[in-house]
């Protein structure tokens, strides 16, 4: 049985333009164009990945995150979004979202998206890779857990290689590890992104949006 | 009339009758009212609309009251002063119609026949009855020695407590209205800047894909529309960051992306000043791009750019064709040698790997000193 997907984005000609993409491989569950329709739909539906828009009124696609979060945990998000701003990726990421592409993505791309999120990685795109390599940079680890709060060697070349635009086929073959692991890498560098409570990453983000 | 006396009026705290009852008084002194009421309307051309007025305590409004007093007294020993009687009756006709006509009070009447009305209201209207009583018993006990001008002057006064009583609120409200039309006008004119920066910008290019029939132009065109927009919109202006190597990079990566028709990936970690030597990586980076969308034959380029604390590290990735080191020959090889000269000559290092059918990247790396 393939993937059921539902789309939220309040740009109806971009929703229809992926509904026209995905639908060939997926089913197409339903589609929203505002916040509050989403959530209804989504808790009633319970599709295996929603494609959500950052940007939305009402609250954005965290506000559906964090509505649907509550009843169906098991829901996966991918956040699609045309935003360049650093702090709203990494909120949507915070909220709960397993990746996050930009709308300029190849079909093909987000296709590929889908079946990774739908089979429980994380997907970066380099975009996503860059922002975090900069939110986690030269900080010192907090007391609370070090762990949490800084990223491996490892997890960092990864994200290195997918923000100089390989896939991770190309990242395994280029660090010489299994397609799995550099998978097992991104979703433990997804789990910090989202566990972490560092500060650094709060003032990051409010740097980022003097900038 | 002018929103001089309200203005002044809610940058001192008090009620603007008080200060348009000082302006008549003064400008009994050889129209020397007049003279400063000219003068900080020429003055307060630039004065911000709707400041709330200010809070004053009792005090302050004595003390205010004390400073007229005293340059009133100053002005008569200084000579500048008609006669006791004139400034005396016209002040404290000026002052009592005031104390009386105060636009942010209940009306004196409402005052008398209502008695929830606070009572400082009724405490001014009663120390305003005072000074208009006084005033005309000034003014008549010395009918006499000004008999000549007195009427004449008492005719302008009352007209002038007349127009002031009628249409001050009036005056102060129109210049209310003068201001939130202002402001309007701004929004309109924010409006039609947008428009036309749109115009320029997001039209031009829709009516340019419309007539293009090359898709991969189309895309070209739509991408470097995207990243102007949204610079524009977000405020990454590149007057903004001009001076930052990030900044640099987009916009180099941008250019390269219009005249070559590839698209450029651009991803930046950290930042760094831009001078001499960012100066010279920004270059070989700008050669390595154009190299690459010109010789690679890959759909797209990837630039990724890393500020760590004492060194900047530039990937130019391309997933073409790649090229042998050997095999690199004419202009091609012109470029390679540039990249190289040009960063080692700023204390840098360049590596560049290649794989036939597997793609190129070239790295770029420049020490620099912590700052």
């Amino acid at each position: 049985m393939s993937v059921r997907v539902y789309l939220v984005d309040d740009h109806r000609l971009f929703l229809a333009g992926v509904r026209a993409e995905l639908s060939e491989e997926f089913s197409i569950v339903g589609s929203a164009y505002d916040v509050d329709t989403a959530i209804e739909e989504i808790r009633g539906l319970n599709p295996d990945v929603v494609l959500i828009d950052v940007h939305m009124p009402d609250g954005g696609g965290i506000a559906v995150v964090e509505g649907v979060a509550e009843t169906n945990p098991e829901v996966k998000f991918l956040a699609l979004s045309v935003s360049d701003q650093a702090e709203d990726v990494i909120a949507m990421i915070r909220a709960g979202a397993r990746g996050y592409v930009t709308k300029t993505i190849e079909p093909a791309d987000l296709a590929d998206a889908v079946r990774r999120i739908d089979a429980g990685d994380a997907v970066f795109s380099p975009r996503l890779a860059g922002f975090v390599l900069d939110a986690f940079a030269g900080a010192m680890p907090s007391d609370e857990d070090p762990e949490l709060d800084q990223l491996t060697t490892r997890e960092k070349d990864v994200l290195r290689l997918i923000a100089r635009g390989f896939a991770y086929k190309q990242v395994a073959r280029k660090l010489n590890i299994s397609i799995k692991t550099v998978e097992t890498h991104v979703s433990s560098v997804l789990r910090k992104l989202q566990l972490t409570n560092r500060h650094e990453l709060a003032r990051w983000a409010s740097k980022r949006r003097i900038v | 009339m002018a929103g001089v006396a309200g203005g002044l009026a809610d940058a001192l705290g008090i009620s603007d009758g008080f200060v348009r009852a000082a302006f008549v008084t003064l400008s009994m002194v050889w129209g020397l009212g007049v003279l400063v009421y000219l003068g900080m309307w020429l003055m307060e051309m630039d004065r911000v609309e709707d400041v709330d007025p200010v809070e004053v305590a009792p005090h302050q409004a004595v003390g205010l009251a004390i400073a007229f007093a005293g340059f009133l007294l100053f002005l008569g020993a200084a000579g500048w002063w008609p006669s006791n009687a004139l400034v005396l009756t016209v002040g404290a006709l000026a002052f009592g119609t005031a104390a009386l006509t105060d636009r942010n009070m209940p009306g004196p009447l409402a005052a008398l026949v209502d008695p929830t009305v606070a009572r400082p209201g009724r405490l001014r209207m009663l120390v305003g009855v005072g000074l208009l009583i006084g005033g005309l018993a000034v003014f008549s006990a010395n009918v006499g020695p000004i008999y000549e001008i007195g009427p004449v002057l008492l005719a302008v006064a009352l007209t002038g407590i007349g127009i002031l009583v009628a249409f001050g609120p009036w005056v102060t409200r129109l210049a209310r209205d003068l201001g939130t039309e202002r402001r309007e006008r701004i929004r309109q004119e924010e409006r039609a800047e947008m428009a036309a920066h749109l115009h320029d910008s997001v039209l031009q290019t829709l009516a340019l894909i419309q007539r293009s029939d090359d898709p991969a132009r189309m895309s070209i065109l739509a991408r470097h529309q995207e990243s102007e927009l949204r610079d524009w919109l977000y405020g990454n202006a590149p007057l903004e960051g001009a001076d930052l190597v990030s900044t640099a990079m987009r916009d180099a990566a941008r250019r390269i992306e219009a005249d070559h028709q590839v698209p450029i990936d651009v991803v930046v970690v950290g930042d760094h000043p831009l001078n001499e030597t960012t100066k010279a990586l920004l270059g070989a980076a700008s050669e390595a791009m154009v190299n690459a969308a010109k010789h690679s034959g890959a759909e797209r380029v990837s630039l990724y750019f890393e500020a760590d604390r004492d060194e900047l590290v530039v990937y130019v990735t391309d997933q073409g064709k790649g090229f042998e080191a050997a095999g690199v020959t004419g202009d091609r090889r012109g470029i390679v040698e540039s990249i190289k000269a040009r960063v080692e000559r700023a204390g840098g290092a360049v590596a560049i790997v290649s794989e036939l059918g597997e793609g190129t990247e070239v790295v770029l790396r420049m020490p620099v000193s912590t700052g």
